[in-house]
Parts: C-alpha cells; structure tokens; sequence
C-alpha cells in the first residue's frame, strides 16, 4: 500500500449537524440563518466565543489578512488637517476636480483619511453621480426577484469573501445580506453580464466602506469605467491585460521578463487574482487601501503598477531567481510575496515613482488586441474603452447635471447661528468671493467643460437633501454683498474652505 | 515496480481539480495537501495549488495539485490550467444534482485541453451530508464505468476516501509512467536511473514524469 509521508491522522469530524450553509436562500429573508458551530474559523458569533477574538482596526480577527504592513501611523494632529482638506474638496468637488485635480490625485497618493475613505470614493468613481442620476433604481433592483441561476452561484459565495472579517462572519448577518443583495442587483442592472465570482470580493471592500446603496453604484462604475471586460463572458479582458502586464514588464524588469519568458509562464496564472480583485486577496489590507485610493482617482494604471512593482521585487534579481528553478515553485514564489515588498509605505513609494502611464498601457492594448485578431480572430465581447481615474470618468459624464450635493452628517436648522469662531472676517469671505467669481469666470471661458462647472461658484452653498436631482442646474451667482451669515452652511462645521496655500506638505 | 527496477525516481505528477464552482475542490485540495478543511475557505479565483509526495512502492512521486474556480465563466482562461497535466479529478457535490448533470460538460472541457491519457476519476464528494443525497452512488459508478473513468465518493470534511481518491490516481498515472519507460527501454536500451536528466521519449510516447507544463 502506498505509504503516505505525513503521519498526522485526519482531523476529527466535526460536532455538529450538516451543512446547510450553502443550501439557504437568503432570497426568502435572513430568519433562516444557521449559526455554524463547525470547526472553521469563520463560524458565527458570540455564542461560539467570537466576541473573545480581537479584531483588528480594520475589522480583522487579528492575524487574518488584517493589519500587519501596517507600520506607519499617520500622525492625529496631520489626520485631521487631512481630514478638513478633505472635506473642502467634498463639499467643493466639481471645481477640485476641474481645477485642482492634480492636487486630489496628490493627496489620493497620500492616502485618504478612514473617516473619509467611503465617501471620497463614491465622489471618485462617479458612484455619487450615478445614485442621484437614478433615484430609487437600487430599491426597484433590490426588491425584483433575481435569476435563480445567478441567485445560487452568489449565495454560494456569501460565506467565501473575507471570512475573517467581523463583518462577512456571520452566515446570514448583515454584510453577508448586504453583498447578496448588491450582487443581486449587478445581474439585474446588467443581464448580459450576470454574476462573475471576482466581483464579489470587489463588492465586500466596498461594502466596508458604505452602505449597499452606494457600494452598488460604486461597483456599477468598476465594472464599467474601470474594468469593463473583467467581469463579462469570455473574460477577454483579462487576457488582454495579462498581455499587457508581461509586455510592461519587459522594461521594468526584464531580469523577471526572462525568467518568466523561459519558465513559460502564463501570465494568468499569477495575475487573474491579482487584478480580478484589484489586489484585494492579495495586499495586507493597509496596502489594498492606499491602492484603492490611487486606483479610484488614477484608475487601472495603478492596477498594472502594483503588478508589476510585485513582480520585479520578487523575481527581479539573480538570488530571488534561485528559489525558482521551475514553474511550479516560480509561481510558488509570486502567491508568498514577502512582506516587505507589500508594506505600505514601500509599495506606495514604488507604485508612484513607476513610470507607466495610461498612455503605455493603451499603446500596448493596440498591440495585443492586434495580435489576438490575427491569432484568435475577433473578440467575442467587445467592451466600452476603460476610463482612466476619476477626472476621465467625470468628463465623460453628459451633461448638464446638478452639481454634487454633499451629504452632510451635521446639519443646523436654517436659521441657527454658526459659532462665531468659525465666521470669517468679511474682508477674507470678499476675497474668496473674489477668487470665486473670477474662478468661474476662466471656467466659463476655457472649451471643453461641461455647464456642470457654473454651479461651483456657490459650491458652498448647502442644498437640502431632499432637493431631487433632476431639477436642472441653477446657476447661483456669488452675492457680492453678503455677510458671512448669509452663505450660512447646513454642512458639516467642520468644513473649512481653503485658506492655506495649495502647497502645504499636507 | 517490477524486477530489477531502480528506485527513488523522482516523479512529478500534476493534476487538476474540476468540476462546479462550490463542490468543494478547494477543501479537497487542502485536505489532501495540509489535512485541513474550512467551510469558509475562499472563493477560488485565479489558480491555486499545493503539493504533496506520496510514496508509491518505493518510488516517491510528488503531486502537484492545481485548483481553480468552477464558474462556467472561468474556462475562457484555463487552458493554461490543463496544459500538462497527468491527471484529473473531476469533483461534483453528491447533494446537489445539478453538479453531476454538467459531468459529461466538464469532460469535454477536459479532453479539449488535456492530453487523451490523461487519468480521470470522477469524485462525488460531501458525502458526510448522507441525508442530503441527491445522487444516487450507483448512477454516478455507472457512468464512470462507461467513460473510463475511476470512481470514489468522498468528504473533505471528514477526510473519508480523500487520499484513497488521490492515491489511486496517482497509482494509475504512476503505471502508465512506468509502462512507457519501460517500452522506452526496451526499444532504446537507455540505462535506468537517467530518466532525470532530460531523456528524449521514445517515438510517439508522451514524457509524464518530471513535467510541470
């Protein structure tokens, strides 16, 4: 009899009923959740002692994918400076992005505060844009029956994205419920397309960061800004960009070019994970923040830097090569990165000094999709081109729209009085409106901008909630005469319009 | 194997896993590999894979077992996943009917990709969920008797038949290797024991050890 070379016996079975995780359908409401007492880590909650697990900052039980790489500290005092830069930039953003989009895709590099993150990437991707546009589309979405093929694939998915996060843990709990019903809504938003497995971990980060409504319009926007192709039939696009990786990567290291070259390894083989989940399965979680903060503003160039910093720092030198006398343990090599070439400061530094830019990658996409013609013929699922960031993304958008109405989480009555501490000298306020008028006067001049651009003169001003959005742009012209009373803010006081220079370090 | 055979050839064999997406290939895989089991291991995307070696008489042979995600969607991109392969189990869930019906589907996926000796056992797996059935064990050894394909039952989650079902294919593959080698021998007369170092098949013979793709 073969004798096997491990001796442990196998472990022993489990306590416990069956199974019946997969076979739920959440399609008929939560109260039929399980809680799983099996053995895996991911098992349910209190009642197995969950709450005695530490979680980590991010929502990790500690020593999952969570917080190591995670060295530096930003410092509190430069967090909330961040903090109110950002949100100037939130509540003006429209004239950010025409004007200033430079120092936005700066401070997106720096890392954008947690307390903001959700937010500004809604505002990045268009996802903003998107929910206001469709009013009530997620709800209709939501509440339609889906195809019960895709429905069993996804549920099928639910417990397998991010066990080790508090909040996909629990099978049947609300982040589980919220990724089934985002994921629900995509195969029925775009039919043709249905439900790719990749998207789901897609669907969880951003779940982490918002509520399904808005991570659903966030995912629309990867899906179609920018990653159209990842998620379609025939996953053409991914093949293409694995082309393109490898091609890249001649230049950047063609020590790893080579290796890769004679092991005849597939690009495939180490990227579709890679860039499937934009390095979500991949980065310590630090690391897949600041990459989506650069991905959301810079978009899929970002994608191919990462992959292509990984591979040079793993296999770019005659020693790393040593370890990889074959396929097999070359790939080995690329699926245990060490953890210095993934740590954040590291990987952000390598991913911003790469010189690749958007224009190399869609040179080189010609030169691929070339190739496949001439050597598998036409693609099967041509897709729109991708947007690259989120200046392109909002240039494209048509217009006229209404400028973005910020979503305040403090909000006074119309009359309250704002501190006086925060009231600005009218000879300050007089300037910036100043600034302003003459700000939208060079808008209006320069070709090219879309009429969004007249409403941020009043950026400022604070519209309720409940305005609907349809209502066409009104254009505000400054009053030249107000006291600062009167340009009285509903918003957050926490928002700080521009006083410093546009060149502080922060 | 036989008389006079030298020992401690070093074999690699690869073999993949297929079958629908959540039929449990992951955990089989790290079952076999690591003796672990999660019900929440992750969704598959992209490749994985993990080895084990296993000592068969007295020639260690390492298995490379290569993993990917099931959904219908995927196999746009595997054929990179096949290439060389020796072996294949083709994994669907005894409690979920539809799993088994798409079998003949992914041998025909499997035979466009891989090589026609390729070594396939047809794995209905979860069988720790007995009351949970929904395939009949001798529909599905029926049909692995009309396909020429071997036939286990198995549970990642209890371990029951896991390295039964990855042993036999491993034996299987292991006397094709053996046969070849030893047809090559007789019609080349090369020395046993240098199969290691780069020996050219003999005429129309497919090389399975040492490859990797």
């Amino acid at each position: 009899m073969a004798k096997s070379s491990r001796e442990n016996g196998p472990r022993a079975p489990a306590a416990g009923g069956s199974l019946s995780g997969t076979r739920e359908s959440l399609a008929q409401g939560p109260d039929t959740a399980t809680t799983d007492e099996l053995s895996s880590l991911g098992s349910d909650s209190e009642a197995n002692g969950f709450a005695e697990r530490r979680i980590d900052k991010f929502g990790f039980i500690v020593g999952s994918q969570g917080a190591e790489g995670a060295l530096e500290e930003v410092p509190l005092e430069v967090l909330r400076q961040r903090e109110s830069k950002w949100l100037d930039m939130l509540n003006n953003w429209d004239k950010w992005m025409a004007k200033k989009h430079k120092k936005i895709r700066l401070r997106c590099q720096k890392g954008i505060p947690p307390s903001l993150r959700g937010r500004a990437w809604q505002y990045l991707s268009g996802g903003k844009v998107k929910l206001q546009q469709n009013p009530g589309k997620f709800d209709e979405l939501d509440m339609s029956p889906g195809d019960p093929k895709w429905l069993d694939v996804i549920e099928r998915d639910l417990h397998r994205q991010f066990p080790f996060h508090e909040m996909f843990v629990s099978r049947g709990g609300h982040g589980q419920q919220d990724l089934f019903r985002v994921l629900k809504a995509y195969t029925l938003y775009r039919p043709e397309e249905g439900y790719c497995q990749a998207q789901a971990p897609i669907a969880a980060v951003l779940l982490m960061h918002m509520p399904a409504e808005q991570a659903f319009w966030c995912l629309v926007q990867i899906c179609e800004k920018y990653l159209p192709g990842y998620y379609s039939e025939k996953l053409e696009a991914i093949q293409l960009d694995g082309e393109i990786l490898f091609s890249l990567l001649q230049k950047v290291s063609p020590v790893a070019h080579k290796h890769l070259s004679r092991q005849k390894i597939d690009p495939l083989l180490y990227m579709t994970e890679w860039f499937m989940c934009a390095f979500a399965r991949t980065l310590p979680w630090s690391s897949v923040l600041r990459v989506w903060d650069m991905f959301f503003c810079e978009g899929v160039k970002i994608i191919f830097r990462v992959g292509l910093v990984l591979l040079k720092h793993a296999l770019g030198s005659p020693e790393k090569l040593k370890a990889c006398q074959g396929q097999y343990e070359t790939i080995e090599q690329l699926r245990s990165l060490s953890p210095k070439i993934m740590q954040e400061a590291f990987l952000v530094q390598e991913v911003v000094e790469l010189p690749v830019t958007e224009r190399q990658i869609e040179r080189e996409h010609l030169i691929q999709l070339r190739r496949w013609q001439e050597t598998r013929g036409e693609l099967e699922c041509r897709s729109p081109p991708r947007l690259h960031g989120a200046k392109a993304i909002l240039d494209a958008e048509p217009g006229p729209r209404p400028a973005l109405q910020p979503s305040p989480s403090i909000r006074l009555p119309p009359d309250a009085p704002l501190p006086s501490s925060k009231a600005k000298p009218p000879k300050q306020v007089q300037k910036e409106q100043q600034k302003r008028t003459k700000a939208s006067g060079q808008l209006e001049k320069s070709p090219g901008l879309n009429q969004t651009m007249g409403v941020t003169a009043a950026g400022d001003a604070c519209l309720p909630q409940d305005v609907p959005p349809e209502d066409p742009i009104s254009y505000h012209p400054v009053p030249q005469d107000s006291a600062p009373q009167d340009l009285a803010h509903h918003c957050s006081q926490e928002s700080l319009t521009s006083q410093e220079s546009e060149d502080t370090y922060l | 194997m036989g008389n006079g055979t030298e020992e401690d050839y070093n074999f690699v064999f690869k073999v993949v896993l297929i079958g629908e997406s959540g039929v449990g290939k992951t955990n089989l895989l790290s079952r076999f590999t690591r003796n672990e089991f999660s019900h929440d291991s992750r969704t598959t995307i992209g490749v994985e894979f993990s080895t084990r070696t296993v000592l068969l008489g007295t020639a260690a042979v390492k298995a490379q077992i290569w993993d990917t995600a099931g959904l219908e969607r995927y196999r746009a991109i595997t054929s990179a996943y096949y290439r060389g392969a020796v072996g294949a189990l083709l994994v669907f869930d005894l409690t979920k009917h539809q799993t088994y019906t798409v079998v003949e589907r992914w041998l025909k996926e499997l035979y466009d990709h891989a090589e026609a000796t390729i070594v396939v056992m047809l794995v209905g797996n979860k069988s720790d969920l007995s009351q949970a059935r929904e395939v009949p064990t001798e529909e599905a050894r029926m049909f692995a008797e009309n396909n020429g394909l071997l036939f286990l039952e198995t549970s990642a989650l209890d371990s029951t038949n896991v390295e039964l079902a990855f042993e036999t294919v491993l034996k299987e593959i292991f006397a094709k290797v053996s046969k070849q080698r030893q047809n090559s021998t007789r019609t080349n007369a090369i020395a046993l024991g240098s199969a290691q170092a780069g020996q050219e098949p003999g005429p129309g013979e497919k090389r399975a050890c040492c490859i990797n793709l």
